[in-house]
């Protein structure tokens, strides 16, 4: 009996002085080089999804534009990146000129600017919210109700619950983007959301 | 064509003064570090950083987090200590608190009865063992590529040896019961990717592999629980195959009755491939017509008490030691030539930790020439395979096993 209680206690003492183990990542703290090409804003909102910026800056030099966009095209079709093919050509010439061997006065680069005016077709272009948040890849970071990346919906929602200008806020923090208010890894700008468009997003937010 | 390691040393007059018997002329200082190894990036050079349960280590990625061990930890310790064992992530949804008292193992496919397997399940299942193996990324010495590819440019750091402690998948296996006709077993771990779009990191060994007994799932390593960013709290082991199989964080391993297929098996049946040849390897530039899965290590073979461009003693015995591996039919001989490949002697042989550990050799030298000199390391393996003197060149920089060079100035 006296073994019995003895053995029943030490179990007991090892299953409670086990603590889930938790770590916490230091914060990534690499940039993408700024640029005025276009697809500086696009390659800022849509790689720092999944990976960090030194995937990028890591990689060798003097690689061309040809294969810096070929790499795109394999983030797209094999990786899944939330890119269209327009994008593909337009961060590709990007990192080319930031990080590679081609210039911003290579004709191939300045090719490009056609595909980034705001009459081209772009898929953001609607202010329907499931639009958005598919077009933008918000989804990736952000669920409904718990976090993943970024905070749920709900959560923000909470927060800001009763601030008065809690819409404008979370519109202006959707288009320039942040970090430090819900953890360590930052939200990139959405450089591509217009005013309207940000106003129905912070909208939706709040209604969760 | 001598391929060269040009490891950037920033203390490069120091070893002069070092004496021969305590040659260690690896930076030895706080800040001193080399963390280029000779390698060029577009916004290097890469920066120390501290993880949890880690030395300091070469920052590749943050996020998911990629570290390599700086090249001097591997001088002086055949089993790599588990706070400077490299670490590399695919996904950025990595698991960041795991309870051990809940975690649970699932079993499931082609089995007769299905398992849910908690820690205390396999620390008492029959097939418990220990295995001293090394781990190497696919990848390791991707930097040295030429030409240059993408991808994580790796130096020499992306490997480790350690004691692996844990049951055989065999074991796990034969108490779900493979049912006829399994042909392969998945591996998946808690790890996933932060867009559905992007596949899950999954691998997959063929059944007659997994039931040989060779691949373990291990939670201990060198006498400790794993470290988190290793794969706590349970990790594949693959003996001899390279680090890309080695699933962290295992959640569940599927008996499949037809070859691994579909959207989460891309970096099994895409990502991960070498030219289907006897070398492995393509014309540098070139684009390989068939591929097959990575597989074994290569033999390999490394100085690990010499940097490159370090300034070495005249006259005076120096010993020169390092490290050899291979895929797991063990080390036979390690030669070395102190006069860039003209003349070879062999080294002596260490402590056999295993057929899949690294293997430490020894040579003492003595330099008496001055001037400058290309120090070389080749291995041989019990079944014959050598170390290519060029180097193979693939299009995803992987399998990298030249005989290594290491440039010096003796005087």
């Amino acid at each position: 009996m006296h073994r019995t209680i003895s053995i029943a206690l030490i179990c007991l003492a090892a299953s409670t002085s086990a603590a889930p183990m938790t770590i916490q990542l230091p914060p990534d703290e690499s940039t993408l080089r700024a640029s005025t090409l276009p697809g500086y804003a696009v390659a800022h909102q849509k790689c720092g999804i999944c990976h960090s910026a030194n995937y990028i800056s890591y990689q060798p030099p003097a690689m061309s534009q040809a294969a810096w966009t070929a790499e795109m095209t394999k983030m797209k079709e094999a990786y899944g990146a939330p890119i269209d093919d327009d994008e593909v050509k337009l961060i590709g010439a990007y990192l080319a000129v930031a990080y590679g061997s081609a210039k911003a006065t290579d004709p191939s680069v300045v090719a490009l600017a056609s595909l980034a005016t705001p009459t081209a077709p772009r898929a953001a272009a609607d202010t329907a919210v499931q639009a958005l948040l598919s077009a933008n890849a918000c989804l990736g970071c952000h669920a409904i109700d718990h976090k993943i990346v970024g905070p749920g919906f709900k959560d923000v929602a909470a927060k800001y619950k009763g601030e008065p200008n809690a819409k404008a806020t979370i519109a202006a923090r959707i288009r320039s983007g942040g970090s430090g208010l819900w953890g360590d890894v930052a939200m990139p700008p959405m450089a591509g959301i217009d005013a309207a468009q940000a106003d129905a997003l912070a909208a939706f937010v709040l209604s969760q | 064509m001598i391929d060269i390691n040009r490891r950037r040393f920033v203390q490069r007059a120091v070893s002069a003064a070092i004496a021969a018997s305590s040659l260690k002329v690896f930076a030895a200082q706080p800040g001193s570090i080399d963390t280029d190894e000779g390698i060029t990036f577009a916004a290097g050079p890469r920066p120390l950083a501290r993880f949890p349960q880690k030395r300091e280590l070469i920052l590749v990625t943050s996020r998911p987090p990629h570290l390599e061990t700086p090249f001097e930890s591997f001088d002086g310790n055949v089993l790599t200590p588990n706070d400077a064992f490299y670490v590399r992530y695919h996904l950025a949804g990595l698991p960041t608190s795991i309870d051990s008292a809940t975690y649970r193992l699932a079993v499931t496919g082609a089995v007769k009865t299905p398992l849910e397997l908690s820690l205390g399940d396999l620390k008492t299942l029959p097939g418990q063992v220990e295995v001293v193996a090394v781990n190497q990324c696919s990848g390791n010495g991707r930097g040295y590529s030429n030409p240059r590819v993408f991808g994580a440019q790796l130096g020499n750091g992306s490997m480790g040896n350690a004691r692996w402690t844990g049951v055989t998948v065999k074991s796990v296996l034969e108490r779900a019961g493979v049912a006829a006709g399994a042909v392969q077993v998945a591996f998946n771990g808690l790890d996933k990717p932060v867009l559905p779009s992007t596949p899950d990191f999954r691998k997959a060994l063929d059944i007659d592999h997994a039931l040989s007994g060779e691949p373990l799932l291990a939670w201990g390593m060198n006498g400790a629980d794993l470290p988190f960013l290793n794969g706590y709290p349970l990790k594949l082991i693959v003996p001899g195959y390279f680090g890309t199989y080695w699933v962290k964080h295992l959640s569940d391993l599927v008996v499949l009755d037809k070859p691994f297929a579909g959207h989460d098996s891309y970096f099994q049946t895409i990502g991960y491939r070498i030219p289907d040849n006897d070398c492995a390897c393509v014309t540098p530039g070139t684009v390989p017509d068939k591929l097959r899965p990575i597989g074994r290590l290569p033999v390999r073979s490394f100085i690990t008490n010499v940097a490159a461009n370090t300034q070495l003693p005249i006259g005076k015995p120096t010993e020169l030691r390092g490290i050899a591996f291979d895929g797991g039919a063990g080390i036979k001989a390690v030669d070395v030539s102190i006069d860039g490949g003209k003349s070879w002697r062999a080294a002596t042989l260490g402590d056999d930790l295993g057929r899949y550990s690294f293997r430490p050799w020894r040579l003492p030298v003595t330099f008496a020439t001055a001037g400058d000199s290309v120090l070389m390391v080749r291995a041989a393996s019990n079944s014959g395979e050598v170390q290519p003197a060029e180097a193979t060149w693939n299009p995803s920089g992987y399998r990298r096993h030249v005989i290594e060079s290491t440039p010096v100035t003796i005087g």
